[in-house]
């Protein structure tokens, strides 16, 4: 039959839907057909109404439709209770994405209510007075609790609300599969993808069904099902999975033999025995499966995490294999793992079980170095040596054994213990040729010795260094074989030249070899590194071969050298800095440039050029060509000239800094010869001065005694000279004086006393004076005697020609007489000239003696002062270089009235003597 | 959101511990103060709302404006903090026993959707355990018989029946959270005057209730000074 269907919203007229309904009908048949409503049946009232005709081919046509059936109405509102507000669907499920219709239906049509999706307001259509209607679409999945729909009573504390719930139709099912570990159970796993269940709402549920065997289960997890394997019936297997929820199911299938879906369990009871240092035994155990299974181990040896060594090993159930090929004192960890050996499906988990092997002796010699070195006299070896890789030590190093053994005077063999932890060793030698053995020692024994033989005579370790230049790879070093007896070479070099221990290294190389290449993780530039090329005789001597000197990568200086300035001239100076060494630089000093400017001087000078610095200020640069040149001397200078210079050195990668100049100042040009000259004079000056000091009395007697000594008179002599037996020296006790003519001589005499002699000095013609002492005032006028003492000390001049100066002081000495007295001999003319004049002029019977001499000052120095007052006697002994002269030789007394001297009568005991 | 969770966490370890070393020990301490500074901290932290309502409306997606306001105790749910002064303290405690059997039992449905009820359960243990013993201790001071802290006492009211309305079951848990914190908020203060009536009892007396000064039969260490905070507060 076949049934027309026609459904109608809030009236009969309003058809919303028509369908049709086709079924075989059996007697007394209760035909079931459900229809869901968009719109929820409580929100409005339906009608359905049908009509039928018979749907069977074999009935011929026309087929006629019956007549409609009445309308059944369908009101769900009646059943509703007396709530103000009602909101439906509630607790719907939905699928994420589809299009939701919710409405309301509210008792009152006078209340205002408003509508919320997720706090949001929501509006609607409006189906009737009492009744809204929301369509909502593309729901979306907010939370597993629902999503929140209400609406409110405006005004009234009224509230209505559903809730949504959103979810998703189940994944397919992946990677589903099933195995079997004992053929009694198998076990099927899959990825069952993104939960879609809700709580109490949706729940998702897998069943596992077998079409050979036509059952079912439902799985307990939602990724994994166990099937109990009928024993021995059933090989073959066609499971399919099926994922439902409420929205929906989806199924996968698989087909597969039991036999080939055979997963091992793990292996159990994994032990190694008989460890030794190259071998291992190794056991294991597996879960049987069946009867007649065989398994297929795969048994894995690690070392520090890699697979070293993989064997297979077919087993039923005990697994044995041994391991060799094994390094002594290491670490391995063996792993097995099983899986069908006739149908392979999946290996089984792994088991594990790490185990470490015994020791061995050392199976490598040391690699042993030397450095010779003299001390206090004593040559001094250090050995060094390589501490031995894990792969030669074959267990822990325990000491490490240097055998000394004299190879010039057999005797007793020296060993020296070492402890595990150095690397070397220091000996001290006598000036033979030792043989050392150096092995390392383990519990199982020493390595194989590594030999060395050491000169206690170093020899000659000279050898002209060459430079080499370093690359990215390290240095390049080659050298020239000497003899075609050497065993090997040996490339020693500090890897920290500049610190101490300076890290020695060395490398060992073969006879054929003849370069190199050195590299080193420590190697930086700027750092001069010096290789020493060593040859090994077949005595197992080192000899040096060459030497190697070079930078991996050159750098420019860092610093300038202290430069010392001296020879300074005005017109020069001397630049020195000896002190600078070029070996401990970042690269080969080249030479230098020496810098100087002046504000004094715009051009430079000769073997200068002008240069810019880096402030853009201009000078003058000089270029040293040869590193060994550390002296420069700066010439043409301009005196009192300030001049600033720098030296800096310079390598392949550049100078160094030109930074700080160093000011120097030329001095004045003359200064250097007034302090030549000024300098010894005044201390020519200062050594007179002193000695005068030292010496004033000695002085003082010879040049300016006080009192004459008429014995150390000058006349005395020229006296003796002439042989003048008249001339004798009168001793002052001879001498009676009863009276004293002080002659004074006043200023005015002067003009008259150079009227009377011309050729002396007016100067030497003030100074003298002389006192007339004579024995009575009555025998002034008579004749006698006369003793004239000469202090030649007041007339210098006078004194060195002979004369003495008093002579021509009498007025009435004749004006033709010659002037000057130059000359002793016309002093000797001029004294008998005038003594015989004077005795022709007195008579002979009115001789008398006459007292002439000078008339001591009164103030000590002042010889040229005139007493003004009478002169007071003084003491007889500061006379000095008295004569007595015959009486007629005397000059007559002056007279009284005479301007050129004073006679003063003095008692007898004023009298000098 | 993340810090709240961890502060929530954080709060539930703490009182989680200090309920359990109440129901591990299983002895009851005979200190009257200690008893009741140890239920006074408890309640304090059970008033919380940060420890279950906060986290059910969240979940249930509630925290919404014009559903919050509908988020009130339902009038009659619990015992208003009037009727709880009202009661002697053995009847105060009685019903407060029974009122927590009946939390419990709520909590017990909602640990499906709310992870934390199922600790908050645990500590409502925990406070019932030291109720018991308070229990015990004003029985000895008193003639009167009580009932056993598990039966339900007179002044509980049940809890509303579930509804098969999803919308309204959220509602009603909310409703009846937010009365469990303000019953727990009242039974704080109930207990707090029961610690100023007895200190100022001593004060005046200078000596504790007879029963306490015989002592209880069991003895349980707790830390009097023991204070958790800070603690979320119900809308007042």
């Amino acid at each position: 039959m076949l049934f027309q269907i026609q459904i109608s919203r809030m009236k009969t007229s309003n058809v919303i839907w028509v369908g049709n309904y086709s079924t075989v009908v059996k007697r007394d048949p209760v035909l079931h057909w459900s229809w869901k409503s968009e719109l929820p049946l409580e929100c409005a009232t339906h009608f359905v109404r049908m009509r039928s005709r018979v749907d069977d081919a074999k009935i011929p046509e026309p087929r006629f439709w019956s007549n409609w059936s009445s309308w059944k109405e369908a009101d769900a509102q009646k059943s509703l209770g007396r709530d103000p507000l009602f909101l439906f669907p509630k607790d719907k499920l939905v699928e994420e994405g589809s299009n939701v219709t919710i409405c309301y239906i509210s008792r009152n049509q006078q209340d205002n209510i408003s509508c919320y999706l997720e706090g949001q307001q929501i509006h609607g259509e409006q189906l009737d007075s009492n009744v809204s209607a929301f369509k909502l679409n593309k729901v979306s999945f907010i939370r597993k609790t629902g999503t929140n729909i209400f609406c409110k009573v405006d005004q009234k504390d009224v509230i209505k609300g559903i809730v949504l719930f959103v979810s998703k139709v189940l994944e397919e099912p992946k990677d589903f599969s099933c195995e079997t570990q004992d053929f009694k159970t198998l076990m099927c796993t899959w990825d069952p993808g993104t939960d879609t269940s809700l709580p109490k709402r949706s729940s998702q549920s897998y069943t596992l069904f077998e079409s050979f065997s036509g059952k079912k289960i439902l799985c307990e997890h939602k990724n994994s099902c166990n099937w109990q394997v009928d024993s021995d019936s059933q090989e073959m297997y066609n499971f399919t999975l099926m994922a439902e929820n409420a929205l929906g199911n989806r199924s996968v299938s698989v087909l597969f033999s039991l036999t080939h879906r055979v997963h091992p369990k793990t292996p159990y009871n994994l032990f190694l025995k008989n460890v030794s240092g190259t071998k291992a035994t190794v056991t294991w155990k597996v879960h049987p499966i069946g009867n007649y299974s065989t398994l297929l181990c795969q048994l894995d040896l690690l070392g520090e995490g890699n697979v070293i060594q993989q064997h297979n090993v077919s087993i039923k159930e005990n697994g044995e294999y041994l391991l060799s090929e094994l390094e002594p004192d290491t670490e391995y960890m063996a792993r097995v793992r099983c899986a069908d050996a006739n149908h392979f499906w999946k290996w089984s988990g792994s088991i594990s079980q790490k185990f470490v092997t015994a020791e061995a002796a050392p199976s490598e010699a040391l690699d042993v170095w030397r450095n010779v070195k003299s001390v206090s006299g004593h040559p001094t070896v250090t050995l060094f040596w390589k501490p031995l890789s894990k792969l030669h030590a074959n267990g822990k190093i325990l000491s490490y054994n240097v055998i000394v053994e004299n190879l010039d005077r057999p005797s007793r063999l020296e060993v020296h213990s070492v402890p595990a932890t150095a690397n070397g060793t220091e000996l001290t030698l006598d000036q033979y040729s030792y043989q050392i053995h150096v092995t390392a020692l383990n519990s199982a024994g020493p390595s194989p010795a590594s030999v060395i033989v050491v000169s206690g005579d170093p020899g000659n370790e000279e050898a002209e260094e060459e430079r080499i230049n370093g690359t990215e790879d390290g240095f390049s070093v080659s050298w020239k074989p000497q003899s075609r007896k050497a065993i090997g070479y040996v490339v020693e070099w500090c890897d920290h030249p500049q610190d101490l221990p300076c890290d020695l290294q060395w490398k060992n190389l073969s006879s054929n070899t003849t370069s190199t290449v050195i590299s080193s993780g420590a190697f930086r530039p700027g750092v001069r590194y010096n290789f020493r090329i060593y040859e090994i005789s077949t005595e197992r001597m080192a000899n040096l071969l060459e030497k190697k000197a070079g930078y991996l990568k050159e750098l420019a200086p860092s610093d300038n050298p202290q430069v010392v300035v001296s020879n300074l001239t005005s017109h020069s100076f001397t630049l020195s800095w000896k002190d600078y060494s070029t070996d401990s630089q970042p690269g080969f000093i080249q030479g230098y440039y020496v810098y100087l400017r002046s504000k004094a001087e715009k051009e430079c000078h000769p073997g200068f050029k002008k240069a810019t610095l880096s402030d853009k200020s201009a000078c003058c640069q000089h270029r040293i060509d040869n590193p060994e040149q550390k002296t420069f001397v700066m010439e043409n200078l301009q005196p009192e000239s300030v001049y600033e210079f720098l030296v800096t050195p310079y390598t392949s990668a550049g100078s160094g800094p030109v930074d700080t100049f160093t000011k120097v100042t030329t001095p004045d040009e003359y200064s250097h010869i007034l302090i030549r000259i000024i300098l010894p004079m005044i201390i020519c000056v200062l050594l007179i001065m002193i000695t005068c000091y030292l010496k004033s009395q000695w002085m003082k007697e010879k040049c300016y005694p006080d009192i004459p000594d008429p014995y150390k008179s000058n006349v005395l002599s020229l006296i003796k000279s002439k042989e003048n037996p008249h001339l004798t020296i009168m001793n002052v006790s001879d001498c009676v004086p009863d009276a004293i003519e002080v002659i004074h001589k006043p200023e005015g005499s002067k003009i008259q006393f150079l009227g009377a002699s011309k050729s002396l000095t007016e100067t030497e013609f003030t100074k003298p004076a002389y006192l007339y002492l004579l024995p009575a005032e009555k025998n002034y006028s008579g004749p006698g005697p006369c003793i004239c003492f000469e202090n030649l000390t007041y007339n210098e001049a006078a004194a060195d020609s002979g004369s003495c100066g008093h002579f021509p002081v009498t007025p009435q000495a004749p004006p033709s007489q010659p002037g000057p007295l130059t000359s002793p001999e016309n002093l000797l003319k001029a004294l008998e000239k005038n003594y015989m004049n004077s005795l022709g002029e007195i008579a002979a019977g009115e001789a008398s003696v006459n007292y002439v001499s000078q008339l001591a000052s009164q103030m000590s120095g002042d010889k040229d002062g005139l007493p003004t007052n009478p002169p007071e006697p003084v003491h007889c002994s500061e006379y000095k270089m008295q004569m007595a002269i015959p009486l007629g030789l005397a000059s007559p007394p002056p007279a009284e009235n005479s301007g050129l001297s004073s006679t003063t009568p003095l008692d007898q005991s004023e009298h000098y003597r | 959101m993340r810090p709240q969770l961890v502060q929530r966490t954080l709060l539930s370890l703490v009182l989680g511990l200090l309920f359990l070393s109440t129901a591990a020990t299983g002895k009851c301490s005979g200190k009257y103060h200690e008893l009741l500074q140890q239920l006074q901290n408890q309640a304090d932290l059970m008033q919380d709302t940060s420890t279950l309502l906060d986290p059910y409306i969240h979940l249930q997606g509630l925290d919404q404006a014009g559903l919050k306001e509908h988020c009130k105790e339902s009038p009659g749910a619990f015992p208003s903090e009037d009727a709880l002064r009202g009661l002697s303290q053995r009847g105060f405690l009685r019903t407060l026993n029974a009122t927590l059997g009946h939390v419990l039992h709520r909590l017990t449905a909602l640990q499906q959707d709310l992870t934390v009820a199922r600790e908050q359960g645990r500590n409502i243990r925990g406070f019932r355990s030291n109720i018991h013993c308070m229990s015990q201790l004003l029985r000895g001071s008193s003639e009167m018989e009580t009932a056993e802290p598990t039966q339900p006492g007179p002044g509980a009211t049940l809890p509303p029946t579930p509804v098969s309305d999803t919308f309204q079951h959220k509602l009603q848990g909310c409703r009846f959270l937010h009365g469990y914190h303000r019953f727990m908020h009242s039974a704080r203060q109930v207990f707090k005057e029961w610690g100023d009536s007895r200190c100022r009892s001593r004060s005046r007396r200078h000596r504790p209730p007879r029963a306490l000064q015989r002592g209880a039969r069991r003895m349980r260490p707790f830390r009097r000074d023991e204070r958790l905070m800070p603690r979320g507060q119900l809308p007042r």
